[in-house]
């Protein structure tokens, strides 16, 4: 199939099924068109189409993607931003798992949750010590999770536990999709700096998960992050982490739009403020824009490990900005002071993308690492067993 | 001047750490920004008890004739422990206002209360903009005293027995007495994210009110100098607490097999952060010396701690979220409070952009 062919094609189905002025499907529910995305190949163009795709090229993988981008529907390009499913395909996993899950996961029917992080392993989540023991068919789970955003409503969590404690920390860990209803987990709320309680506690006590729900090898959990982590940062450089009270969905407001109301628009410092931060995302968007382009062309691209670096100065920047030129009125919150309420869940929730999914520090080192090949920082347990490790001995 | 001497001033503030850190802890912090007055009747009686409510009022008054300094100091520790309550808004604001008039019968009538503290008072400064600028006053007072308009962000006036209001008479300003309950006077309770503080908006329909006479715009001015100058210590003190709190953190807590304060990023972080805490403290103690000694420096030095305070908190408390990780993403973790508790401060008084300003002013008329 032609170049332009594939855009027809994908035109067409849109016309068809999407009703790009009111942002909806043009019959059934929003369920039945991702069922159609999904049946039509777009969901994952880019995987072959006995794997639910179509087989495309990267270039032609993104004349899909622009077509639903300018037709704001959604569904297309989870090749690329779909954590969960991207991690099963990349990785040999039981065939019939993966067929029996991959069609709810790219059709939005299963909801996810990552079950990485433990008190004693963030930045360093190679230290985890949740523990998974093989059991004939299935392993069993001990051990506790913290800050798992989405766990009440998760239907699955993509588990990282340790399956061999006799070898350095990055080697002993496995990769589970762990079913989430089951009597062996408890989970418990945390309460957030932004007064919602999305994560939680996750607590694992002889909960168990089929063999064939492993991903990758044992032992080669850590390289299964990897992709899913380069996947969740490439989402949260994009801005997925930015979000209005309430919300789940991403929502950029205009920095122009709030002067204009707040009637600050004239002030020429609040001018100058306004284009700084408008230039961080704009240059941000630009960055993602060229490395698309280059990583179409065929050639990876390290400007894609910035930007969820960028993502971060970009939300910090803009609460401040939005502070400033809301001036006293941010003291407020509440209902009734719903731009002050905003503003500052917009201050507070900024720090959702400079800690979750790697903080800051941790993107700082990896992009002089791993992009510029820069020394590695000294890390004194990297090769020791974990069993003998500061994680383990404290 | 101050009639309180340096060891003196020292035993005071170390009374009063060891009152807030028996009294006023997270968690009793966080039981009191739970209740609908924000106010720890008891905890203010302690302070009261302590002369800390006199602080800036003449002894003929019952106060302990104390100065800026004084007051600085006590609110550093204030700041540290994010007290709640109407210190600032009674024992600084409405007692320098009232002290500084030339009115007898209202120096009798209302300073021996604020100082025991049995009289709670506060100060209706600024109108909806919330700029504290001469212009941005919503009230006005027509010849007979009666008051029309708003009033924006009051602190504590929730709890306020007294209520001390700024308003535009003519091309003047002058200071009037209401009763917060009396008729004519509504107080809207405004909900601010720092659920520690207590703002209203007061609105003034036809309210009939009692001047206190010899204040004018000027003393309008050294009030709120006073003012922002132990908000200045009060920001000082608490950038510095949640500092420590931030420091023993990364001092402790363990990954990649050694304490995350190993690592530069961290160390050039708490680095850069101290600088914050210790230019704050400085500017603030600076800024009240000058005020207390009425020196000629006083504008360059209060503006300065004005905005060089405020943002310094700010960052310190923003900073040590980050250098906290996750942990300090928990409402239960105090850093957040801090945040909070920078955020409303940086607006009280005059935003930094607004100090900016004055403080070129004063360097270009000092020059
Ligand atoms: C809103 C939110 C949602 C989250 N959702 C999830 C989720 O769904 N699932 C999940 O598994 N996790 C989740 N997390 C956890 C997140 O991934 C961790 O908080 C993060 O990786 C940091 O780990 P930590 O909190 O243990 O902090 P720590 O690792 O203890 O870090 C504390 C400080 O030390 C610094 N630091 C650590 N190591 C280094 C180093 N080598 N060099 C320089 N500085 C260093 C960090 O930058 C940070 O400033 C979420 C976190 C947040 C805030």
């Amino acid at each position: 199939m032609s170049r332009t062919d594939i855009k027809t094609e994908v035109e067409a189905f849109l016309t068809t099924h999407w009703d790009s002025e009111a942002r909806r499907p043009r019959e059934g529910t929003s369920r039945d068109f991702a069922q159609k995305v999904f049946e039509a190949g777009w969901a994952v163009a880019s995987w072959p189409r006995e794997w639910f795709g179509r087989g495309l090229d990267k270039d032609d993988s993104k004349i899909v993607a622009a077509a639903f981008r300018k037709a704001r529907a959604p569904g297309a390009g989870q090749d690329r931003t779909n954590i969960a499913a991207a991690s099963l395909m990349n990785f040999a996993s039981d065939e019939s798992f993966k067929r029996e899950i991959l069609p709810q996961l790219l059709t939005g029917r299963l909801a996810i949750c990552l079950l990485y992080s433990e008190p004693g392993a963030g930045s360093d989540l190679a230290s985890i010590r949740t523990r998974a023991e093989r059991n004939g068919d299935v392993y069993v789970i001990n051990g506790q999770k913290v800050w798992t955003s989405g766990a009440r409503t998760a239907d699955y969590g993509l588990l990282l536990a340790r399956t061999d404690w006799d070898v350095p920390k990055h080697q002993g860990i496995s990769f589970f999709v762990l079913p989430m209803r089951q009597p062996g987990i408890d989970i418990r709320p945390i309460n957030q700096i932004t007064g919602d309680s999305h994560f939680n506690e996750v607590f694992l006590d002889n909960a168990t998960v089929p063999a064939k729900n492993r991903i990758g090898a044992e032992g080669e959990g850590w390289k299964v992050l990897q992709t899913a982590l380069a996947v969740e940062r490439l989402v949260m450089g994009e801005g997925a982490g930015e979000r209005r009270q309430g919300s789940s969905k991403n929502n950029v407001v205009s920095l122009i739009d709030i002067a204009r109301e707040a009637g600050q628009l004239q002030d020429p410092l609040i001018r100058q403020k306004i284009a700084q931060a408008t230039a961080y995302r704009q240059l941000n968007a630009l960055n993602i824009a060229r490395a698309k382009e280059e990583l179409a062309q065929g050639s990876s691209s390290p400007i894609m490990s910035l930007g969820k670096l960028a993502m971060s100065r970009i939300l910090h920047t803009d609460a401040a900005v939005m502070t400033q030129i809301l001036g006293a009125a941010s003291m407020l919150d509440g209902p009734e002071h719903e731009r002050a309420a905003d503003i500052n869940y917009r201050t507070a929730n900024a720090y959702m993308t400079s800690i979750g999914g790697g903080t800051d520090q941790i993107q700082r080192n990896i992009i002089s690492e791993r992009v510029l090949g820069l020394p590695r920082e000294v890390e004194l347990d990297r090769d020791v067993p974990f069993r003998t490790s500061r994680a383990v001995t404290g | 001047m101050t009639m309180i001497g340096m060891e003196e001033r020292a035993a005071i503030r170390e009374g009063f750490a060891r009152l807030l850190s028996d009294k006023a802890d997270d968690a009793a912090l966080r039981r009191i920004m739970a209740t609908e007055s924000g106010h720890d009747a008891e905890l203010w009686k302690a302070i009261g008890d302590m002369g800390l409510t006199g602080l800036l009022i003449d002894p003929a008054y019952g106060g302990v004739g104390g100065s800026i300094v004084d007051v600085e100091a006590i609110m550093e520790e204030a700041g540290a422990a994010l007290l709640a309550g109407p210190l600032l808004s009674s024992a600084v604001m409405a007692a320098a206002l009232i002290s500084d008039s030339t009115d007898a019968a209202a120096k009798a009538r209302l300073l021996p209360g604020i100082a025991s503290g049995e009289t709670i008072a506060t100060v209706a400064v600024t109108g909806d903009k919330g700029l504290w600028t001469r212009d941005d006053i919503g009230v006005s007072a027509d010849r007979n005293g009666v008051l029309q308009g708003a009033a924006n962000y009051v602190l504590a006036a929730n709890v306020a027995d007294v209520l001390l209001v700024i308003a535009k008479t003519g091309d003047e300003l002058a200071v009037y007495e209401v009763d917060p309950k009396a008729n004519g006077i509504s107080l809207q309770a405004l909900k601010s994210w720092d659920s520690t503080i207590r703002l209203s908006r007061v609105v003034f329909d036809a309210a009939p009110a009692t001047r206190i006479a010899g204040l004018d715009g000027a003393a309008v001015e050294r009030m709120l100098d006073l003012a922002r100058v132990a908000l200045a210590g009060e920001q000082a003190g608490a950038s510095r607490r949640i500092f420590d709190i931030t420091v023993e953190y990364v001092r402790t807590r363990v990954q990649f097999g050694r304490p995350i304060g190993g690592f530069q990023a961290m160390k050039h972080m708490a680095a850069d952060l101290l600088i914050e805490v210790e230019s704050a403290t400085s500017a603030a103690r600076a800024a009240a010396q000058a005020l207390a000694a009425g020196s000629t420096e006083a504008p360059v030095l209060v503006s300065l701690a004005a905005f060089a305070c405020a943002d310094a908190f700010h960052q310190v408390a923003a900073t040590s979220i980050q250098m906290h990780g996750g942990i300090a993403f928990t409402w239960e973790h105090s850093a957040h409070l801090y945040l909070r508790r920078a955020r409303v401060d940086a607006q009280l008084f005059g935003a930094s952009d607004y100090h900016r300003e004055r403080y070129v002013s004063a360097l270009e008329k000092a020059a």
